[in-house]
């Protein structure tokens, strides 16, 4: 005999309360602006920022934007994994190699890269380019890690497996280190794939260039406030679903994770 | 030089019967919502344990000996009944009670001596007094030389010891043991069951042992209270009636081959009704 | 090139140079790409100072470490010390630099510290606001700037602001885990010791996980870095990303290869720093 379950238990209560609390915060700030406690020229009430997000998308051509910066990220995250992997397969195969750089490529990954877009800016251009090498520079590190990462984890019996069967170094590179080591490569993939666009769209917006960043750019220097608001929210969500579907995408290479 | 004061109460003799029991359980009923159904985990369990005496509660698994160690603890709440030390009702854990658990439960972050002063820092007490304390336990334990090294560094069965000596440090009236050496290898067991009766015939320490090893709490033990298959009920109280003091040279004498049989005989009872449940439920047919 | 397992005595004592064959490889490497580097700045193929020459970078670093170029009061009243002297305004922007970021490590930590504990010790809360931080991580924070410029003026604060929203995402989340990792036992037995919440707060959940906290820390500072540097290049006329852009809009390559170099080398060395102090830690204790 089981009692009905209170909703606080229920499993959708924890979604309830936080975007509950999501949307009475927003609510509050619109109290807030209305009645003048907030300054609405520093936060504009949250009414306006939706008005402004019908208007935004219609005059600053959301979806042409977004498809340049969605261009610019496939191609860098392309470039990124074609040199990543085969980076990171180069250094699993020259142990010397990679007893020489594997430190070198740790700390590129953990430094702040993203600075020398005015060096690019500089040798390509204020163009895509400079963008897509950004994303590129960005995602380039963690991807040869993660993939250095998933060739040297492999376990030591699959190796064996292999030599019992006395397979050659290709075959046992080919049959077995590499499918062994795909789901971390897809790992780093995702990792690149998010570093990637992280750097892109920011440096579009610095670089006052290219699609949604530059939108954000855009709107603030003219003062738009609800504008700026409504595209930065834009971002944010596309931000979200991408983030998600490879989340998706990556747990639906890798069931057994 | 003496570093602990004894509360009294302690030097009272622990074989005299007619000692006010310092630990009262009074019919414990504790019970829990699972898909199932209600399912009483422990079902009208009452234990009275005297000052100084070694009293184990033994069951097989599943009779609901770690909820009554928690419930005891001050660790659970929501049952009915009275727990009550020295005629104080307990709702949470109390200064009176000091617990060991089962799982490895050192600090892996403070050296040994850190691990045995921690009660004494939660107490409020100035450094040298802590150190001084910590120091006399940590020996007690038979870590000598080890204060400083980290639990890291130490064997399972002296991590357990380090957590033995840092409950011991905060001198509870009741000490409160659940398995603590369950994860250890037999001989280990053996060696540490002469450390804890050394201890415990030295600090004249009331203690209660919940364990599912018959020769650990024949060896231990002062009583036994041997509990049912779930729902846990009292089955039986035992009176071990062997010499002190002990050591581990006991397992060998014929007295205590005859309590161990008695306890097993009802144990086996129990526990056997216990894997038939356990079959049921899976699927398969009792045999 | 072959691989190379264990090299035998017999091959390092040939050489006239008794070298680990490590070492000798990043040599090789980095002689490579400094006369690369040479070769195309010589070359002509590039629009000039695109690949400055080596030698002008250098000069360039030199001057840049060295040559006092920025009037400065040194006020020390209470030591008697009050004078104009001039040093490498290098230095001055450093400071503004390390300034913001020690700030915006200080409100940011501080409060993932205190939202991640939060989170992860109640389930429910856990559950209905960890997704926020999950899915807001990978945002790019810069895009919050211009908030950050109408809300803190254009001065430090904005900096320090960017620098805070950075760094509070990776330390929530890693704070967050690391509470649910605890082991439970080491709870129960802070409770059986009757601690107080401040002491189950500073005696067992914060060492308990000493390790998350120092890894949501170090990434903390990666982004927090990140964010106040681009902040600065964006707007700002003091700190080390706007003497970057500065190079840029004067098209001074030589002086913005030599400020990449210096912040490289800063960046990479507090990292390793870091990773020392917690690294010593993971051995001595586990």
């Amino acid at each position: 005999m089981s009692r009905p379950v209170p909703f606080s238990k229920s499993r959708y209560f924890p979604a309830v309360l936080g975007f509950g609390s999501l949307a009475a915060f927003v609510l509050a700030v619109e109290l807030l602006v209305q009645v003048d406690v907030i300054n609405r020229f520093l936060i504009p009430p949250p009414s306006e920022v939706i008005a402004a997000i019908p208007r935004v998308i219609m005059q600053e051509h959301v979806l042409s934007r977004f498809m340049l910066t969605a261009g610019e990220a496939l191609v860098a995250s392309v470039l990124v994994t074609i040199f990543g992997v085969a980076g990171g397969v180069l250094l699993y195969q020259f142990r010397l190699l990679r007893l020489a750089t594997e430190t070198w490529v740790a700390a590129i990954a953990a430094a702040p890269l993203v600075l020398m877009y005015p060096l690019y800016l500089v040798i390509f251009g204020r163009n895509a380019t400079t963008i897509v090498m950004m994303g590129f520079t960005a995602g380039l590190a963690p991807i040869i890690l993660k993939t250095l990462e998933g060739l040297a984890g492999t376990r030591r019996v699959l190796i064996n497996v292999g030599r019992s069967f006395n397979l050659t170094r290709s075959q046992q590179f080919w049959k077995i280190l590499f499918p062994a080591a795909l789901p971390t490569i897809f790992v780093g993939m995702r990792l690149g794939l998010i570093f990637a666009l992280i750097n892109i769209v920011g440096v579009e917006y610095l670089i006052n260039f290219g699609g949604l960043g530059q939108l954000i750019n855009e709107l603030a220097e003219r003062f738009d406030l609800p504008g700026t608001y409504a595209a930065i929210c834009f971002v944010i969500l596309v931000s979200i679903i991408v983030f998600m579907l490879t989340e998706r995408l990556e747990r639906w290479l890798r069931p057994a994770s | 030089m003496s570093v602990i004061a004894m509360p009294s109460g302690r030097d009272a003799a622990p074989a005299a019967r007619s000692v006010e029991p310092i630990l009262t359980v009074d019919s414990i009923v504790k019970q829990f919502e699972t898909p199932d159904g209600v399912v009483a985990a422990v079902d009208n369990v009452s234990l009275a344990v005297k000052p100084g005496e070694f009293f184990s509660v033994i069951g097989p698994s599943g009779c609901g000996k770690s909820t009554l160690f928690n419930i005891i603890g001050g660790l659970l709440d929501g049952y009915d009944g009275a727990v009550r030390v020295g005629g104080e009702l307990v709702h949470g854990p109390h200064a009176s009670i000091g617990m060991i658990f089962q799982e490895e439960s050192t600090f892996p972050w403070r050296s040994v001596i850190d691990n045995v002063a921690f009660p004494l820092e939660i107490a409020g007490l100035p450094k040298t007094e802590r150190y001084d304390r910590a120091r006399h336990f940590v020996s007690l334990v038979g870590l000598d030389g080890f204060e400083r090294r980290f639990p890291a560094e130490l064997s399972g069965g002296m991590r357990q010891r380090v957590s033995m000596a840092r409950t011991l440090a905060a001198q509870p009236k009741i000490l409160l043991m659940d398995e603590p050496f369950a994860a250890l290898d037999e001989q280990t067991r053996l060696l540490l069951g002469d450390k804890v009766l050394q201890i415990q015939q030295e600090l004249k320490q009331t203690t209660l042992l919940i364990t599912h090893n018959i020769t650990e709490a024949v060896q231990l033990s002062d009583r036994i209270m041997v509990m049912t298959y779930r729902p846990g009920k009292v089955k039986r109280i035992v009176d071990i009636d062997l010499p002190r003091p002990r050591s581990s040279e006991i397992v060998s004498s014929e007295a205590f081959g005859r309590y161990v049989a008695q306890i097993w005989s009802d144990l086996r009872e129990e526990a056997t009704r216990g894997m038939h449940d356990d079959e049921t439920r899976r699927g398969g047919a009792p045999r | 090139m072959a691989e190379t397992g264990k090299l035998s005595p017999a091959v390092l004592r040939q050489g006239w140079v008794r070298v680990h064959p490590v070492t000798a490889l990043r040599l090789a490497i980095i002689i490579t790409v400094l006369v690369a580097w040479e070769a195309l700045a010589q070359s002509g193929l590039l629009y000039r100072d695109v690949v400055p020459s080596l030698a002008k970078i250098a000069a360039s670093l030199f001057a840049l470490l060295t040559v006092p170029d920025m009037p400065f009061r040194l006020d020390w009243s209470w030591l008697g010390i009050a004078t104009d002297i001039k040093i490498p305004q290098l230095y001055w922007h450093l400071y503004a630099t390390f300034y913001e970021i020690v700030l915006g490590m200080l409100f940011g930590g501080l409060s993932g510290l205190a939202v991640g504990i939060a989170i992860g010790g109640s389930k429910l809360l856990q559950r209905a606001y960890e997704p926020f931080l999950y899915y807001l991580g990978p945002c790019p924070k810069i895009i919050f700037f211009p908030i950050m410029i109408m809300w803190f003026s254009v001065g430090p604060g904005s900096k320090v602001a960017m620098g805070a929203v950075s760094c509070f995402f990776p330390v929530a989340l890693s704070v967050a885990g690391g509470m649910r990792e605890i082991d439970k036992v080491l709870i129960r037995v802070g409770r059986s010791f009757r601690a107080n919440t401040w002491q189950m707060v500073t005696k067992i959940y914060m060492p308990a996980m000493r390790h998350p906290i120092i890894n949501g820390m170090r990434l903390g500072l990666g982004v927090c870095l990140i964010g106040v540097l681009l902040a600065e290049t964006k707007l700002s006329n003091r700190g080390v990303g706007h003497l970057v852009i500065d190079a840029y809009t004067r098209f001074d390559m030589p002086l913005m290869y030599a400020l990449l170099i210096v912040l490289f080398v800063i960046s990479i060395g507090a990292n390793a720093l870091i990773g020392r102090f917690g690294g010593l830690d993971t051995i001595r204790r586990t």
